[in-house]
């Protein structure tokens, strides 16, 4: 008797088990692995930036599949172009060749340019955490979100903060012939010379290999400030051969420059130097702290420019896939729910404009210090100081 | 600008040139003997950065040296880069040409072997060495200034202009006035007859390499004092060295010497007048004009002799 009615009971159950555990081993097999690829410098001369970032992303997807909230296991798929446009086309082919539902990147400016076409046109979800050109949301790339303010931010917070927190008459702007450098450095001088301050524009192209002829004729030109706008790599030989030169006056960079990095290169030349950049400090913002701390654990570092903002993009875009689906999400309502997302994440709330720019334009400053990359706060704070 | 300002960029110039001089004498040597255009020579010469780099990351330079310890940091991160280079060079003459000479294999496939062998070893030093770029550590107290005729020096300048110019009054009298140089010479003259009359062509052609490396080495890493130490820093200033090898007549080591000061000095003077985004064009606009002028360059191509 007993043995009967536990027969009857555990058949049907043993029976759904079975059914259940095939259909998770099914879609298991690939119905619910949902790839999101990361595009950016993964070697090369800028790779720090690129490491930055794809760690951040790591982070975010690992704390995801360990959640247990998402009924999908989510697969990191990296795809490098060195920063390079030339590269960014082919890179961008890889992960959508992969199938990848949506990438993060590509993270520099030229490349997001080369690459932001190929991935409109399979109609995938490109959501940069640090392209910062101003002109890539009005080229109408039907797919590319910019989750990051854009250099017309940076440019004018660097002009405000010469403006009303120095007594600056002449600024030399000093750009790197790259497409990020030549944007910021268009904004940054048409915002000063609005300013009423005057205006020395330089281009020194990136991997110069002999900083003291440039740095000379910065000091030639008896300027109070200066502003570069490039890479670190570039930045560190030049500061050192600025400091050599002699020159005293306000020295500023943006987001590129942003990175230890720069201090490595440039040692004790490096201090003073203003660095702005869209993105918070994770280690000082209370927000952040968990997350910083979670990333020191896990990379054994701690985050550097961009981290937090590209966890943020990733978790975004987790949070954005379940919401449309989860396992039966795609690209397509994957793009349309990005749209319209208002994400609040642990830097700042994310939200698009129909154009794919980024909502929330505010600017942070940044000052070395003892060798030391420190957090000074909020630029529209410290200007009306 | 002022006449003040020029009397700067001159100097600085100057500081430029002898760092492509010392370089162009490594391609001009190796031309004078093999009739070979050694492209992976910017990569000795990337090795040497690395190497000095190397020396003074093992053995750290304590913070606030005294002037006795300063010199003594830059020797040792000199030889170290000469060495590396020295060793780079040796290495790719017996790996790369040799078997090459051997074959008597036709001059192109020595071009292509060389524009191998750089990428090779370019992307040896990213692999090994990491891809980011690195700077040399303080060595001494670079802020001292000294004033020559107006022209603000820094340590950095006086030590790439003493440096190179002692090392290129050293090759000068190695050529010129040892047994060795003597062989040098002979093998460039004529090979047939130099190995008829007694010298050892391959070991001539060995030491040849080992010099052009210790010099290239040497040179790379004064130049990371300068800028920056990177695994793609010899392709730019590789280019120029080459070309200023040219400029003065290849195969020419006092024409080397004078192609590279004359090049960097047009460089930096083009930077002062139009901009660093003219340096090149200028650089190699004059390189133009005189080879349509003086097809063999300044000093003419003569192999073998030095003057």
């Amino acid at each position: 008797m007993l043995n009967k009615t536990f027969v009857k009971l555990a058949a049907p159950l043993a029976i759904s088990a079975l059914a259940l555990t095939g259909c998770g081993s099914d879609s298991g097999g690939g119905g619910d692995t949902i790839k999101i690829a990361f595009q950016g410098p993964l070697s090369g001369d800028n790779v720090q930036l690129g490491t930055n970032m794809e760690n951040g992303i790591k982070l975010a997807i690992d704390q995801a599949n360990a959640s247990g909230d998402y009924d999908f296991e989510i697969e990191y798929f990296p795809t490098d172009d060195q920063g390079q446009p030339d590269k960014a086309t082919a890179a961008a082919q890889k992960a959508i060749d992969e199938g990848v539902i949506a990438v993060i990147g590509p993270a520099f400016s030229g490349p997001a340019d080369t690459a932001a076409e190929v991935y409109a046109e399979a109609g995938i979800p490109a959501v940069s955490s640090s392209a910062t050109r101003p002109d890539l949301t009005t080229k109408g790339y039907e797919s590319f979100l910019r989750a990051v303010p854009n250099d017309s931010a940076q440019g004018a917070g660097m002009a405000k903060y010469f403006d009303q927190a120095t007594d600056a008459e002449k600024v030399v702007v000093v750009d790197d012939k790259t497409d990020y450098g030549v944007g910021l450095a268009d904004v940054a001088e048409k915002e000063l010379t609005a300013a009423g301050i005057e205006v020395v524009r330089q281009s020194v192209p990136q991997k110069t290999p002999d900083y003291s002829a440039a740095a000379r004729s910065v000091v030639g030109q008896k300027a109070d400030g200066l502003i570069y706008a490039g890479y670190y790599e570039d930045a560190g030989p030049f500061a050192t051969k600025l400091a050599e030169a002699g020159f005293e006056g306000t020295t500023m960079s943006g987001d590129g420059t942003n990175d230890m990095g720069f201090v490595k290169l440039a040692g004790d030349a490096a201090n003073g130097w203003k660095l702005t950049c869209p993105c918070t400090d994770p280690t000082q913002e209370d927000a952040t702290k968990a997350f910083a701390d979670d990333y020191q654990a896990e990379f054994n570092q701690a985050p550097g420019t961009y981290s937090a903002e590209s966890y943020d993009v990733a978790q975004m875009i987790i949070a954005q896939i379940a919401e449309t689906g989860g396992a039966e999400s795609d690209s397509e309502k994957l793009l349309e729910s990005l749209r319209g997302v208002e994400y609040k994440g642990l830097t700042k709330t994310f939200s698009f404009d129909d154009k794919g720019e980024f909502k929330n334009q505010t600017i942070y400053m940044y000052e070395v210090q003892d060798e030391k990359i420190g957090y000074v706060g909020n630029i529209d704070e410290l200007a009306a100081e | 600008m002022s006449l003040n300002a020029f009397w700067d960029f001159l100097v600085l110039g100057v500081v430029l040139g002898c760092l492509y001089a010392v370089i162009a004498i490594g391609y001009t040597l190796v031309y004078g003997v093999l009739q070979l255009l050694n492209f992976a020579h910017s990569e000795v010469f990337m090795f040497g950065g690395f190497g000095g780099l190397m020396a003074l990351t093992v053995w750290a330079p304590a913070p606030d040296p005294s002037g006795a310890q300063s010199v003594l940091y830059v020797v040792v991160g000199m030889l170290a880069g000469a060495a590396f280079g020295g060793v780079v060079a040796y290495g790719l003459e017996k790996v790369a040409y040799r078997p090459l000479r051997r074959h008597k294999a036709p001059r192109l496939v020595f071009l292509i072997t060389a524009i191998g062998a750089s990428f090779f070893l370019y992307n040896l030093a990213g692999k090994l060495f990491g891809r980011n770029s690195l700077s040399m550590p303080d060595m001494y107290e670079n802020k001292r200034v000294f004033s020559f005729f107006g022209a603000e020096l820094s340590v950095t300048m006086i030590l790439i202009v003493v440096s190179a110019v002692g090392m290129m009054i050293g090759l000068d009298y190695v050529v010129n006035r040892t047994k060795l140089g003597s062989s040098i010479r002979a093998v460039a003259q004529d090979p047939e007859v130099a190995s008829l009359m007694g010298v050892n062509i391959d070991k001539v052609v060995s030491r040849t390499f080992v010099i052009g490396g210790l010099l290239g080495g040497a040179a790379g890493f004064l130049f990371g004092v300068n800028n920056k130490v990177v695994y793609t820093m010899g392709f730019l200033p590789g280019i120029t060295a080459f070309a200023a090898a040219v400029l003065g007549g290849i195969g020419n080591v006092r024409g080397a010497m004078l192609g590279g000061m004359l090049l960097g000095i047009v460089e930096t003077l083009t930077v002062y007048f139009w901009g660093e985004e003219w340096r090149y064009v200028a650089g190699f606009a004059v390189l133009v004009v005189v080879l349509m002028f003086r097809p063999t360059g300044l000093l003419g191509e003569r192999l073998g002799r030095t003057a």
